[in-house]
């Protein structure tokens, strides 16, 4: 007993000092030794870019951004292995925060004086938490979460969103549907708690009124993904209203449970969506009991192109991930795409003579064209909020047969940088639902 | 629970909610009623308040799913049988790796507390609940395992009332395995469980190999939480299968347990099928509008509450003796 | 008497809290080095000084404060508890209705901060003692699940109470730390901002600290002098041997009463200071795994001892940094180094999706576990470690250090 807690004791001894020292004197601010300015988290002399990625590797959207994050690593390597930004290696420091929203705030305290920007800030709620404190700092960050807010003045004043909003989506998608089914005249709609599902739940009410949808059927901010009392509930619900179309904006896992009741109620013959992040192609799986049903109602909507698209951005990412061994999945594209906005921002910055997180935050807010060659729509920061807020989208059907044989990520994409008629006439001023 | 079908049934125009809450909460409670036995059998012959059960749920629905469709073992070598008794096989072998795992874990993590304080003890399977809990969620990963059962989708509807095909074979094993402990418990070896249930030192007096009860106490336990783990992870509960919430689930039978009384077996069933009933009444019959989501989950313990007012040894446990 | 510390002459001085000249020596040192820690000058502990540590041990104080209340319920009144996470979301939604802004899409009355943080503790403790009767009437293991559903109860009406909370998954702004005098725009002493103190120049979050160790230090003052009270010696009987209490004349009903209204006090004040210095909290933040935290921290330090409540906030809240720069060094030394060391921090570490290892430091997909997953297995066999091996946890250990160097060179 007693040699084993002098063990212990020295274990604790020895985490104390590696604890510190893994930390030396952090932060220091180096002056330019070339053309360009610097502070933080880059280094002329040692030739690197620092770049901090807040992301959960853990949490509820883990399985989405660890591959997302991947996707960061495999952009960057092929970047710094043709030269970098100017000859600077970009490097990612990644911190898992969990989707908690105080480990959130504290370790971007803990990065703020490592890294010259922020390449991603998993969770609205957390971003927000940051927002105030990247605003007092000066510090550039790109939000991923696709919450209207990050479009509306007021709030995105050091953030660059990419992607359609998702209240914007949800009108997108709603009027497909009205295309594929004209005679469709109710609607249900259903959701997580939070800026995801209240965000995308309020395009869907103002798309039921654009296109004179009754809404038979409301569980907005019902869904709990870990009650399964809640997941009966909606499913109940939808099935129970006759609804022509359904809206459901949630995680996968909860979202194959509502629609596997849903269909054994007997609820068929109704066109489902949802927001992007709802879709899983686990839900098309073999093993799964809802694959074939699913493929035949459901439409997958998404900020990026799938997989199999065809577009030189698609071609290039699908050369990067198999070069690099992994096997193809969609979320790959996300993190390039995240990764070529923080690279043009760079670039412009040190054009522009000023690496500081200052410029680099200048930088990004002026970029009036960012391109990414047909993998997703094209993005600018200047100008009225009304005209940059991003409405184009891709809408795929599932493809459970593509999975099954491995040649389909389990989507087959039909439109392509679609946006329907009412998106495009509504006028943005103002995040769709206020976080307060 | 499953109050998607009492909906069903009033469209229908068939006015026997009643009857279908009933259903629901009986195939629910069948799942609670497992839970809690398992934790009442490792509790009466160990005196562990074993707060790893949830871990011990995930990790059961994890390994079936790992047996049934990445090993498919031993069922692919067993080709006289049917696919549904391949299935069968290969969750066999897999609660019985569970149980297996069980064992290993009462054997090193709480035979060196034996003789602490109980508060320590069951902090310690706190703690082991954390360990098993997040390894097994780092196996099953971030996309939710399908567990292939072999009923599918499938649902019984006799009209005034429907119910799942995993519904009655959860109901049909529940009842099975609840006959199988009884008998279990008047076997030679159950005996011997419930004398180191009574008085652990007077059974080792007389010669029982106290360690070895140990053991089977939690490979049943674990036995039972497995199964509990699968019914968790099929249709109507998530389509999906077991994912990293699943473990979680275990801590909505704690209630069922202190219900029976932390000590009485029959009163662990007992409580299971009153909690099941409740949230599938709390489900039905209190709409969500002004009790916002989630309420049916915390009925259990609300449930619990009141229980403890009128009983505090729940309704079926002997009341503790206590001496200055 | 010189040299002979432990004999004392008088009554107060047998029950003063820093009864030899070594305590009083020790604390004045840990004053002096708290003091110190954001001007960086003690070699060795300068790093403590940057943002980001400052945090973490201001965090440290706010974890300090809950884990003495939960130290006086289970460790000093032997009653245990699961359901601290629900009285700090208790105090931290006192905190937000009496000090929130007023108008807006939240209840708040936009009071001071002298009237919403003690309010936070007493509405806190008001409702311990409403869950104090169930304590007499359920015992020991019983009352730990009856307080497990209290954190069940208290998440679903966190969630559900959308006025007040800001709603699931949404959450809402708390008020910041900063002393007006009522409603004024602005404060008197802001402990959020850079500013200059006594000519000192100091930034938001040393200021931050500097107030949360004071108060941290304040209750532990409060905690220390409950053990030699009537009241403190009341809860021990009780723990010991609470029918052989009642018979001597502990009134056991009232003291348990008032010992999870105490508790809970610590509780909400903690709760309060939380959300506040986070500024932003969301609704299942007063989840289980937050009041298993503040049970390990009690383990972990060593049961029934303030000095042990105290070296076991400092461990947890610090554990998830350490383990961090651990990984991130063996992974160094995987990819960097030679010799056996480097091929075995390859074993347990995984430094890209091809490579094998425990635990992964890299970005993306990959089997082992994730840094945050790694944290979780510890905290697990750390409290299962602690309980088997040294029951007595960091205040035991930190005992047999003291009485071998006590007794050096004669330590047998």
């Amino acid at each position: 007993m007693r040699k084993k807690s002098k063990w212990l004791a020295l274990l604790l001894v020895l985490g104390l000092v590696l604890a510190a020292c893994g930390d030396g004197e952090g932060g220091d601010t180096t002056t330019a030794a070339g053309e360009v300015a610097t502070d933080v988290g880059v280094d002329l002399e040692a030739q690197t870019i620092t770049i901090g990625l807040l992301s959960d590797l853990s949490g509820p959207f883990a399985p989405l951004v660890q591959v997302i994050n991947s996707g960061h690593e495999i952009y960057w390597a092929n970047v710094n292995a043709n030269g970098g930004i100017n000859g600077l290696q970009v490097n990612l420091e990644v911190r898992d925060t969990g989707y908690v929203v105080d480990t959130h705030v504290q370790l971007y305290e803990e990065l703020k004086s490592q890294v010259v920007a922020f390449g991603h800030s998993t969770g609205s709620p957390h971003t927000v938490a940051i927002n105030s404190q990247l605003q007092a700092d000066g510090i550039l960050a790109i939000p991923l979460t696709w919450y209207s807010g990050w479009s509306d003045p007021d709030i995105n004043a050091n953030l660059v969103p990419h992607g359609v909003p998702y209240c914007i989506e949800a009108m997108n998608m709603l009027e497909y549907l009205t295309l594929e089914a004209p005679d469709a005249a109710t609607l249900a709609i259903a959701s997580s708690p939070g800026d995801y599902g209240e965000d995308s739940n309020a395009g869907a009410r103002l798309a039921a009124e654009e296109l004179g949808l009754e809404i038979v059927y409301d569980g907005t901010g019902l869904v709990d993904a870990a009650d399964e009392a809640t997941l009966a509930e909606v499913a109940s619900g939808i099935a129970g209203s006759g609804a022509d179309l359904v809206w459901v904006t949630t995680s996968p896992t909860p979202f194959g449970s509502i629609y596997g009741q849903a269909l054994a109620a007997g609820f068929t013959g109704a066109l489902w969506s949802g927001a992007g992040p709802t879709w899983n192609p686990a839900l098309v799986g073999p093993e799964s009991p809802i694959k074939d049903a699913l493929a035949a109602e459901f439409y997958v909507s998404a900020y990026y192109a799938p997989w199999g698209a065809d577009s030189p951005g698609n071609q290039e990412v699908r050369e990067l991930v198999e070069a690099a061994g992994a096997d193809p999945l969609d979320y790959y594209a996300e993190g390039v795409i995240e990764a070529k906005i923080m690279e043009q921002a760079l670039r412009a910055a040190y054009d522009a003579g000023d690496m500081t997180q200052a410029g680099v935050l200048a930088a990004a807010k002026s970029l009036e064209s960012v391109t990414f060659d047909g993998l997703a729509p094209d993005e600018t920061y200047v100008g009225e909020p009304n005209d940059r807020v991003q409405r184009a989208q891709f809408i795929s059907r599932p493809d459970p047969a593509g999975l099954a044989e491995g040649t389909s990520t389990g989507v087959t994409l039909i439109e392509s940088m679609y946006t329907s008629p009412i998106a495009e006439a509504y006028e943005f001023t103002e995040t769709c639902f206020s976080l307060g | 629970m499953t109050g998607h079908f009492v909906v069903l049934a009033q469209e229908a125009g068939v006015s026997n909610e009643f009857a279908q809450t009933l259903v629901d909460g009986i195939s629910f409670g069948a799942i609670y009623a497992l839970l809690a036995m398992g934790f009442v059998i490792i509790f009466k012959s160990t005196s562990v308040i074993n707060f790893a059960h949830g871990g011990l749920t995930g990790l059961g629905a994890f390994l079936v799913a790992a047996f049934v469709t990445v090993l498919d073992f031993p069922g692919r070598y067993v080709t006289v049988l049917p696919e549904w008794g391949q299935w069968t096989l290969n969750v066999l072998t897999a609660l019985l790796a569970a149980a297996l795992i069980g064992v290993i874990l009462e054997r090193v993590f709480l035979r060196p507390m034996v003789g602490e304080a109980l508060f320590a003890v069951a902090i310690v399977t706190l703690g082991l609940d954390i360990v098993v809990r997040t390894i097994t969620n780092d196996w099953i990963g971030t996309n939710p395992r399908p567990l292939g059962a072999p009923w599918g989708l499938n649902v019984v509807d006799l009209g005034w009332v429907r119910i799942a095909w995993s519904e009655i074979v959860q109901i049909l094993l529940t009842v099975i395995l609840l006959a199988a402990i009884a008998l279990f418990l008047r076997s030679r070896t159950g005996v011997a469980m419930r004398a180191t249930a009574f008085d652990q030192e007077t059974a080792r007096a007389q010669g029982i190999n106290v360690g070895r009860i140990f053991s089977v106490a939690w490979a049943i336990g674990a036995f039972l939480a497995g199964v509990a783990g699968i019914f968790f992870s099929v249709f109507p509960r998530r389509a999906t299968g077991v994912d990293q919430a699943t473990a979680f689930i275990a801590f909505r039978a704690f209630p069922a347990v202190i219900i029976g009384g932390l000590d009485s077996i029959p009163g662990a069933v007992v409580g299971g099928f009153a909690v099941g009933i409740a949230e599938a009444a709390a489900n039905t019959y209190l709409g969500l509008e002004f009790l916002g989501s989630g309420f049916p989950g915390i009925v259990g313990y609300l449930l619990m509450l009141v229980i403890l007012l009128i009983r505090p040894y729940g309704l079926f446990g002997t009341p503790e003796i206590r001496r200055v | 008497m010189r040299g002979r510390p432990l004999l004392h002459t008088s009554y107060e001085s047998d029950q003063a809290l820093l009864n030899t000249t070594a305590k009083r020596v020790m604390f004045g040192i840990l004053l002096l080095i708290l003091v110190s820690i954001p001007f960086r000058v003690v070699p060795g502990l300068k790093f403590l000084g940057q943002e980001d540590w400052l945090r973490l041990l201001s965090t440290t104080a706010i974890f300090a404060i809950g884990a003495l209340g939960l130290n006086i319920l289970t460790g000093l009144a032997g009653q245990v508890s699961l359901g601290h996470s629900f009285f700090m979301g208790i105090g931290a939604y006192t905190a937000v209705w009496l000090g929130g802004p007023v108008g807006g899409p939240f209840i708040g009355l936009g009071l001071p901060i002298w009237i919403w943080l003690p309010a936070a503790g007493i509405v806190a403790a008001l409702i311990g003692i409403a869950v104090g009767p169930t304590a007499v009437r359920v015992r020991g293991l019983y009352l730990a699940i009856v307080t497990l559903g209290l954190v069940f109860i208290g998440e679903y009406l966190f969630r559900n109470w959308n006025s007040l909370t800001g709603g699931a998954q949404v959450g809402r702004d708390f008020p910041r730390l900063q002393l007006r005098l009522w409603n004024e725009e602005a404060p008197l002493v802001d402990f959020t901002t850079s500013g200059s103190w006594f000519g000192l120049d100091l930034s938001g979050t040393a200021k931050s600290f500097f107030v949360l160790t004071l108060l941290a230090l304040f209750f532990t003052l409060l905690a220390k002098n409950l053990q030699r009270t009537r009241v403190g010696r009341a809860f021990m009987s009780i723990r010991d041997r609470d029918i052989a209490a009642e018979i001597m004349g502990v009134n056991e009903f009232a003291y348990k009463l008032l010992a999870f209204g105490i508790s809970s006090f610590y509780a909400g004040i903690a709760g309060a200071l939380l959300a506040s210095f986070v500024s932003r909290v969301i609704p299942e933040r007063w989840d289980l795994f937050l009041s298993v935290q503040f049970i390990a921290i009690i383990l972990i330090g060593g049961a029934g001892t303030v000095t042990g409540t105290l070296l076991g906030s400092a461990f947890v809240v610090l554990l998830p940094r350490v383990v961090q720069n651990f990984t991130l060094w063996l992974q160094g030394v995987a990819v960097q180094g030679e010799g056996i060391l480097a091929s075995i921090a390859n074993v347990f570490v995984a430094t890209s999706s091809n490579d094998f290892g425990l635990v992964n430091t890299f970005a993306g997909v990959g089997p082992g576990l994730s840094v945050a997953q790694l944290n979780l297995v510890l905290y697990g066999l750390l409290i299962i470690g602690f309980l088997i091996f040294e029951p007595l946890g960091l205040y035991g250990i930190w005992l047999r250090v003291r009485n071998y160097w006590k007794g050096w060179p004669f330590t047998y």
